[in-house]
């Protein structure tokens, strides 16, 4: 027999937390902090490994909170920084996260979800927090969240979710779950993808702040924090540390970073904070395609559950039964016209989920008007094949 | 950093981060301040500028972050250096992040200043013992005033014994909290304890703001809203509440041998080291062919401490020399020292999508705590007829669809090379790939093992038993 990838074969035995470190360092990460929690310890370990021999810091923080501050510090020194955690200590990071969101500071947080709630199931599997993840903030922003179903994709996710966050200078959340962070699986790197690294635009404006402008902050003709035009826009960074002033704050401000209650520009700056996002939806999205002519069901999943997802659509081909398939590798911002688009034309919608009620079902369902949505949901172990197969046929 | 030396009446920086004729001050000049007739507050935020502009630092290279509270507000009052105002207590730890990366950064020497309250001190004491412990180059300032003032004159965990505030009516009951205390503990190299009206306020605080290293300055005040009108008190009693609790005032602290933590760090990880990510190596190539032509489950079970996931990847990894994919799930109880270990690998000519194994295509038993775990699994009763069991011959496993061999396991090749032997000999029987695929494989890692495994696999006694009992 020969084996299909005959093309090329270069295998590394390698787990999803590795190839997070591993996509990390290919970003440019320079900046971990990390406190221990099973199942996304492999990560810490894999930054402190990647990171430190290079010079660039990776250290043990006395908590997720304290991870997590110390990662957005160190982006707003002018560093991609990122941390690991998992639901116990995701819980804890998100008031952190919401300060990063606001002060518009990138950074990337794996979160490798377990069995919860609370303690849960350390070493057991789940993907329960898919609305903990997304709805984190008070006022309900976008927070962009990608989902890996390999360890090959571990590193084209992260690679792309540090790109993002310093395209959008936002917090973004790559999303993995036990099973894939935890599985050693042959890694092929003659076909592992990396996508386009980017990297936060820098502004080089005039010296803001009272130098040049006599006495008042911002004053006449300096250089604003958040120096843009468009709504959508993204203000080049500022970092601390360089020619130009930082002002930022975790309250609602002006574009100058100054507190401010309900004036004009100060509103504006909130709906700025999801335009930004929401208006490059279309070319954050990753998903994974596999339509079929004539498909009278479309099956969408996720992270582990995608890859029964996958064998089950298989079968339900085999036996006559026409089906699209779609690896959600993009769960927010929402997919919605791919999905409206690959879901046209078919009669039911199969949506597979590792949680009790279908989390993203319940999201996206909408985007389904007459179809009959069904869900393929599981707690405490692994989604199989042979359900989501039943739920197709 | 090309317009570094900009600001206003200022050279290029120094090494040290001063100016040869520095700032005549950091404050907005028009600014007024927003705390009540009689706060302390803003007097000590007049000391810091005066401490900033005596010390010449370059604005550009002062970071100042400020917590939630009155004194929080102080970062809307400094024009010049950086401000970050952050969430409540975690000040430090935004502060720490912020020096921790300046510490790999080529053109390093920000100096970064909290303004906290005791609120934030105490709601972020961790922060605080964390600072002082990597010995950042970061100074705190804590402004204490006994109680929440913004909030309502809540009591904190500083506020002084029979303190009267609007949560502790009949008088605080719990003593207050020697912050300065826990940070010797904590090896700062600076601590001073200093009242608002001290004439050397300014001082002590340019001491600490010049000391390599994490600092703290706990500025005692009084809360005129809360703290002095409700407990009849002026600030002259200060020293007489401070001295009441043995708390002691002054330069507690100063100086340590240790380095500041970049110093540190960049004397472990030196900058500019290594830039390969780790990808150019350990590849495994192909060399052997396989003869799989379908998905194959095995599940192997042994005890903690004898190398049954280690096995379990050198099976994967002579797999991959042989053009196999693979996947390989472990298990083990938390305390990972003690107890079963479990490994689940599929094997697959194609790409392992599904990684849980329903029925096994073969099964390695390895120990008595690997029986049990594979028992309590049902993975037994899931063997089909054609499912190769391989257990060792004093391990007893309950009755099994499947072909049970029952080799001396344990006795042959020791307790910790049992699992490994066993691939060894059942892939001899299965034929999935070349045998001395496997035996490479454990070469690559130790070259006298790969040889005993051989020897003694090839001539391993393999009697057929299908009863589940020896």
């Amino acid at each position: 027999m020969i084996p299909s990838t005959e093309a090329g074969w270069k295998v590394r035995l390698r787990n999803g937390n590795q190839m997070v470190a591993e996509g990390a360092a290919a970003s440019g990460c320079r900046f971990f902090a990390g406190y221990p929690i099973t199942p996304a310890s492999g990560i810490y370990k894999g930054m402190i490994d990647n990171l430190q021999r290079r010079g660039d810091l990776a250290i043990s923080s006395p908590d997720e909170i304290s991870a997590l501050a110390y990662c957005v510090g160190a982006s707003m020194r002018g560093v991609k920084a990122m941390t690991a955690t998992s639901g116990p200590g995701w819980a804890l990071m998100i008031e952190t996260l919401q300060y990063a969101l606001m002060t518009e500071t990138p950074l990337v947080i794996a979160v490798v979800q377990r069995l919860g709630p609370s303690t849960g199931g350390a070493t057991q599997g789940a993907q329960g927090d898919i609305l903990l993840t997304e709805y984190c903030t008070s006022g309900g922003y976008t927070v962009p969240v990608f989902t890996p179903s390999t360890a090959a994709e571990c590193f084209e996710l992260t690679v792309h979710a540090f790109s993002w966050s310093e395209t959008l200078r936002t917090p973004v959340i790559i999303l993995l779950d036990k099973e894939v962070a935890m599985t050693t699986e042959s890694v092929d790197y003659t076909i592992l993808h990396t996508p386009p690294v980017a990297n936060r635009v820098v502004h080089h404006g005039a010296r803001n702040g009272a130098a040049g402008g006599g006495g008042d902050r911002n004053g006449g003709g300096s250089t604003r924090m958040y120096d843009f035009t468009d709504i959508a826009d993204v203000p080049p960074f500022i970092p601390v540390g360089g020619p130009l002033k930082v002002t930022a704050t975790g309250s609602a401000h002006n574009k100058s970073g100054e507190l401010r209650k309900n004036d004009p520009e100060t509103l504006e700056m909130l709906r700025h904070l999801e335009e930004k996002i929401l208006s490059r939806a279309a070319e954050m999205e990753t998903i994974a395609a596999d339509p079929q002519e004539g498909a009278g069901t479309l099956v969408l999943s996720f992270g582990i559950t995608a890859r029964a997802a996958r064998e089950a659509v298989r079968k339900a081909r085999a036996a006559g039964h026409a089906t699209s398939f779609i690896n959600l590798k993009t769960l927010f911002p929402v997919p919605e016209a791919s999905l409206r688009t690959a879901a046209s034309g078919v009669d039911r919608v199969v949506i597979a989920e590792e949680n009790m009620h279908g989390q993203y079902r319940g999201v996206i369902r909408h985007l389904f008007p007459g179809a009959d949505v069904r869900g393929v949901n599981r707690v405490g172990s692994m989604i199989t094949p042979d359900e989501i197969l039943g739920a197709i046929v | 950093m090309t317009d570094r030396g900009t600001v206003r009446g200022q050279a290029t920086t120094g090494r040290d981060g001063t100016t040869p004729q520095g700032v005549t001050t950091f404050m907005a000049e028009s600014c007024s301040l927003p705390f009540c007739k009689g706060c302390g507050h803003g007097h000590v935020l007049r000391k810091l500028n005066d401490a900033m502009v005596r010390l010449r630092l370059d604005p550009s290279k002062v970071s100042l972050v400020t917590d939630i509270g009155c004194i929080g507000l102080a970062d809307s009052l400094f024009s010049l250096p950086h401000t970050v105002h952050t969430t409540h207590g975690r000040s430090t730890a935004f502060a720490t992040g912020i020096e921790l990366a300046d510490a790999v950064l080529a053109d390093s020497r920000l100096k970064t200043i909290v303004m906290i309250g005791d609120g934030g001190a105490m709601i972020g004491l961790l922060h605080l013992v964390n600072a002082a412990l990597l010995n950042v180059d970061v100074t705190v300032i804590l402004c204490n005033n006994y109680l929440f003032g913004m909030t309502g004159g809540q009591n904190s965990a500083f506020s002084p014994l029979d303190f009267i505030t609007s949560t502790t009516p009949r008088g605080n009951m719990i003593p207050p909290l020697d912050v300065c205390g826990l940070m010797t503990g904590s090896n700062a190299g600076f601590v001073a304890r200093k009242l608002a009206t001290d004439p050397d306020l300014g001082d002590t605080i340019a001491d600490a703001i010049a000391h390599p290293g994490f600092s703290m300055v706990e500025v005692v005040e009084l809360c005129t809203e809360f703290g002095a009108r409700r407990n009849r008190l002026s600030g002259t009693v200060l020293r007489g509440i401070v001295e009441s609790h043995g708390q002691s005032l002054g330069v507690l602290t100063s100086g340590t041998a240790r380095g500041e933590f970049g110093t540190v760090y960049s004397g472990k990880f030196p900058p500019n080291g290594e830039k390969a990510g780790g990808r150019g190596d350990g590849f495994i190539l192909r060399k052997f062919n396989a003869t799989l032509d379908r998905r194959f489950g095995i599940v192997i079970g042994g005890s903690a401490g004898e190398k049954v996931q280690s096995a379990a990847a050198t099976l994967c990894e002579a797999a991959a020399m042989s053009g196999l994919h693979s996947s390989q799930k472990n298990d083990n109880p938390v305390t990972q020292g003690t107890g079963f270990s479990l490994a689940e690998v599929c094997l697959d000519p194609s790409v392992v999508e599904y990684t849980g194994i329903d029925s096994p295509d073969a099964v390695i038993v390895a120990s008595d705590a690997g029986a049990a775990q594979l028992t309590a699994g049902g993975i037994f009763g899931r063997c089909r007829p054609d499912t190769l069991v391989v257990c060792d011959a004093d391990v007893r496993i309950p009755d099994s669809p499947g072909t049970i061999v029952r080799p001396a396991l344990r006795k042959t090749f020791g307790p910790t090379r049992a699992a490994l032997g066993a691939l060894a000999f059942a892939l001899g029987r299965l034929g999935l790939f070349p045998s001395s695929a496997f035996i490479e494989a454990i070469r690559r890692r130790d070259a006298d093992l790969a040889g005993m495994i051989e020897g003694k696999a090839g001539k391993l006694a393999s009697p057929e038993d299908t009863s589940s009992t020896p």
